[in-house]
């Protein structure tokens, strides 16, 4: 079987600047694989490659064994990829439940069922149990704009998830995330992970939270891997010390 | 709680009973007032689509009644039958927004009113030089009422109930859209593109969309006004009439099912009831718009729902209070 | 050939009058994001001030104009800022655009209803006599609206490069946050710009109704050359939208005698819509820095 991702020799680079230089690496079905990497090791360009956000100068993207590259971030989706963003991103005039029905809605149906058929896509009863997953049910039918950031943080991974993913890229997840926010956060993460099957690629800076989280971490350096392994391989590493003390 | 809802179904039916009986106390040239009333409302419904829902700004709003009533007014006096006339001038508007949504993919805000504002020029200036076409700066006159099924609907309170008929039509349509998955597409790609595009969002194809079909229903007000007015020259479709139909929207409350018709109703009753501002309606109606934006962008819907939210919340307080 | 030139010198007159409204639109974008919808508007009233000071008071010329600069620098540019764009700059840009759309109508009305619904002379800043050059005719009036106008923008220029306070209004363009730490006082700064939009629309005001009359619709064409001149040019530069309006005036005129009189209006417009989707950062403009 073909991994879910895969990733072969990327390259990107901005004018002469190299940001992503030569990476590759694959996943796995199940795994939950985080990346981490000092500040400017390119971690954000992989990601954006990946996403269809930005093109990448050369190299193969495949998911499900199909080739990606160049694809547009909303027909990826459509083939079950998702993401979560580093900053707040939800739509904060509709309602919490409107919100999750509208991450959801692009994957039912047809244009025209989605113009004549039920208002909510089918998908009410779904976006109750992600709110009740999520926790958010007291706020299910307020506006997202005034739930408080920790909760809006929860929104924005739920709604990650209403598509039915194969794969989910977070990125920064744990970022101005509170302790207790963070470990509710990391068990729903967990749960997702093992119930709907759903692969993870995670990118962060709160090395506990990437630990106690990820199967597997790749160490991004000036663009290129520098190191793979399980959690405890890779905290022992001389080289990833290295990459983020300096020489 | 009850008298929340109580209250604007109260005011919704007197309003629809009003209106129904219009034209036993209303005079001939208030009916045709009234009747322009509900086709400037479906032209408002349409750009408050585009930008309201969708949050694409359009200042080329006129120039979509101007070609609907056009196409509708050239395609009468070929012997088209007005159903076939009507349908065909939302079609071409369709079409035309669909094209005008282009821009919209590579520039946004004030470039993309800006493309939409030259766009309304020309449109002008084709209404008034193709003289072929259009009969240029002297117009066309003698559009004639509809005749549907055997009815005429010549006469003003026939046509004033054939206008109203068709804005709660419209209404309709664009409750039932906005509520639907596709609604809710044109909110998100308002809210945030780069997120909805993330979920699978087209919002390449809902950006056109959005163009597209609020440009046809502004296309299919001007299927409406050719009749209504009988007479069509170029100048009723300069930019000042697109820039009007955008503060209507605004005015009204953009992105709000209800908006335009309260915008239209400004602009377009008002004046009537303000018989005493004489010349001076239009200046105190900009300087009022103005005062609005600084207060209350939202609109005089979106301050309606303020003041009633603000007085929900110091019934709760004085009844509590009392505990 | 001699027509030609005759076309090219006018069209660069007007032109510079167009680089002055589009500097002053220009500068406003660059240090509050305010796009100016009723600009054209903002030339076509200051000629309206000095015949008030002419007309009613009875002033001579040069009294009249300096009233009408201090009136216009007051109005159009201290109350515009304080109570239109202020209160506004929460509410983002619409907003802001709409409240200028009903500013513009506004001004239109006054006109109208308080002075005249009537095309008005207005004296010319020298007496138009005809000259000769490379076998055309060409006024003196164009020549002197040409130097007066790109003279103003070259002061402008010069205080905006060259002194103190330039540069920090400079600065508060490019970052407003990082002018604020270095010790500029940005506010100051932001009102410097209006005052400066409120002179320069009033002289292109004051060179342009001996031309065109005195009108209050006048602002509808000005305001859209603003823009246009603007845009091509380039937004965030005060060299490219001295390019755009002189490039705009010389097309201007080609246009109606090449083209035809009919789509003289056209062609700006096309220029327009060609220059924001293939060249959006302007002629002479650098492409913004946008974040993913």
């Amino acid at each position: 079987m073909a991994p879910v991702l895969e990733v072969k020799d990327i390259h990107k680079s901005f004018g002469g600047i190299v940001a992503v230089d030569g990476v590759s690496f694959s996943v796995d079905e199940g795994e939950i694989v985080g990346i981490i990497g000092p500040n400017g090791s390119g971690k954000s360009t992989l990601f954006n490659c990946v996403l269809g956000q930005l093109q990448p100068t050369s190299g193969e993207i495949r998911v499900d064994g199909k080739v990606t590259t160049g694809m547009r971030p909303c027909d990826l989706n459509a083939l079950g990829v998702s993401r979560t963003f580093q900053l707040l991103q939800v739509f904060p005039e509709l309602t919490v439940k409107d919100n999750l029905i509208a991450a959801g809605q692009e994957h039912r149906g047809s244009m025209l069922s989605r113009l004549f058929g039920p208002p909510d896509a089918g998908l009410g009863a779904a976006a109750d149990r992600m709110i009740e997953f999520f926790r958010l049910s007291h706020v299910a039918g307020e506006r997202a704009g005034r739930l408080s950031y920790g909760q809006q943080k929860l929104l924005d991974a739920a709604m990650a998830f209403m598509g039915g993913p194969r794969l989910v890229l977070l990125d920064e997840p744990a970022g101005g995330v509170n302790l207790t926010m963070l470990a509710d956060l990391r068990e729903r993460l967990r749960a997702i992970n093992r119930e709907m099957r759903a692969t993870f690629v995670v990118i962060e800076h709160n090395m506990d939270f990437v630990m106690s989280l990820c199967t597997r971490v790749l160490v991004l350096a000036e663009g290129r891997i520098i190191a793979e392994g399980d959690p405890a391989s890779i905290r022992n590493n001389p080289k990833v010390v290295e990459a983020y003390l300096g020489p | 709680m009850e008298r929340a809802r109580l209250v604007p179904l109260a005011i919704a039916a007197a309003v629809v009973l009003a209106l129904a009986l219009g034209p036993q106390f209303l005079r001939p040239s208030s009916l045709y007032l009234v009747s322009l009333w509900a086709v400037t409302a479906i032209a408002a419904m349409g750009l408050n689509l585009t930008l309201g829902y969708a949050g694409q700004i359009s200042m080329a709003q006129g120039a979509f009644v101007g070609i609907g009533a056009y196409a509708t007014a050239i395609l009468m006096q070929q012997g088209v039958p007005f159903p076939a006339a009507f349908v065909a001038a939302g079609a071409i508007c369709f079409g035309v927004g669909w094209l005008l949504g282009y821009p919209a993919l590579r520039v946004q805000h004030h470039y993309l009113a800006f493309v939409t504002l030259a766009f309304t020029t020309l449109v002008y200036l084709l209404l008034r030089n193709e003289q072929w076409l259009t009969n240029g700066v002297y117009g066309i006159s003698g559009i004639q009422r509809p005749v549907l099924f055997g009815v005429s609907f010549a006469k003003s309170a026939d046509y004033y109930y054939f206008c109203l008929g068709m804005l709660a039509i419209f209404l309709g349509a664009m409750w039932w859209m906005i509520r639907s998955p596709w609604g809710r597409a044109f909110m998100v790609l308002r809210e945030n593109p780069v997120r909805a595009m993330s979920l699978g969002v087209d919002t390449r194809r809902y950006t056109l969309l959005a163009f597209a079909i609020g440009s046809s229903i502004g296309g299919f007000a001007g299927g409406l006004f050719a009749p209504l007015v009988q007479f069509l020259e170029p100048g009723s479709f300069s930019l000042g009439y697109s820039l009007s139909l955008l503060l209507m929207v605004i005015v009204g409350g953009s992105g709000y099912l209800l908006g335009p018709l309260v915008g239209a109703m400004v602009a377009v009753l008002l004046p009537e009831f303000l018989r005493f501002t004489q010349g001076y309606y239009l200046l105190l109606y900009a300087a009022a718009v103005m005062i609005l934006m600084t207060f209350c962008p939202q609109g005089l819907i979106g301050m309606a729902e303020r003041i009633a939210a603000a007085l929900r919340r110091r019934r709760t307080t004085a009844t509590t209070g009392t505990h | 050939m001699s027509g030609f030139i005759q076309l090219v010198v006018s069209g660069l007159a007007t032109g510079a009058i167009y680089a002055l409204v589009a500097v002053g639109f220009a500068l406003l974008w660059q240090t509050s994001q305010t796009i100016n919808f009723a600009q054209g508007e903002f030339v076509m009233v200051p000629a309206f001030f000095v015949l008030v000071a002419m007309k009613v008071w009875g002033l001579g010329y040069l009294p009249s104009i300096a009233i009408g600069l201090v009136v216009s620098a007051l109005l159009l540019g201290a109350a515009f800022k304080g109570l239109v764009v202020e209160p506004m700059l929460r509410h983002g840009v619409l907003p802001l655009v709409i409240s200028t759309v009903a500013l513009a109508i506004l001004m239109k009305e006054s006109v109208k209803d308080f002075y005249s619904s009537q095309a008005q002379q207005f004296p010319p800043i020298v007496e138009g006599t005809d000259i000769e050059f490379l076998g055309a005719v060409v006024s003196t009036q164009s020549i002197a609206i040409f130097f007066v106008a790109l003279g103003a923008v070259a002061l402008l220029n010069w205080f905006l490069s060259s002194t103190l306070t330039g540069r920090a209004m400079q600065a508060t363009a490019q970052n407003r946050a990082v002018a604020r730490i270095l010790g500029v006082d940005v506010d100051r700064m932001i009102l410097y710009t209006f005052l400066i939009n409120g002179l320069l629309t009033a002289l292109a005001s004051f060179l342009i109704s001996p031309i065109y009359l005195a009108k209050f619709t006048n602002g509808e064409t000005l305001g859209l050359a603003a823009f246009v001149a603007a845009i091509v040019g380039g937004f965030n530069h005060v060299r490219g939208a001295v390019l755009g309006g002189l490039i705009l005036g010389v097309l201007d005129n080609l246009a109606a005698s090449y083209v035809s009189a009919q789509y003289r209006a056209a062609v700006p417009l096309i220029v327009l819509v060609v220059v924001i989707l293939f060249r959006p950062q302007g002629l002479l403009g650098r492409v913004e820095e946008r974040s993913v």
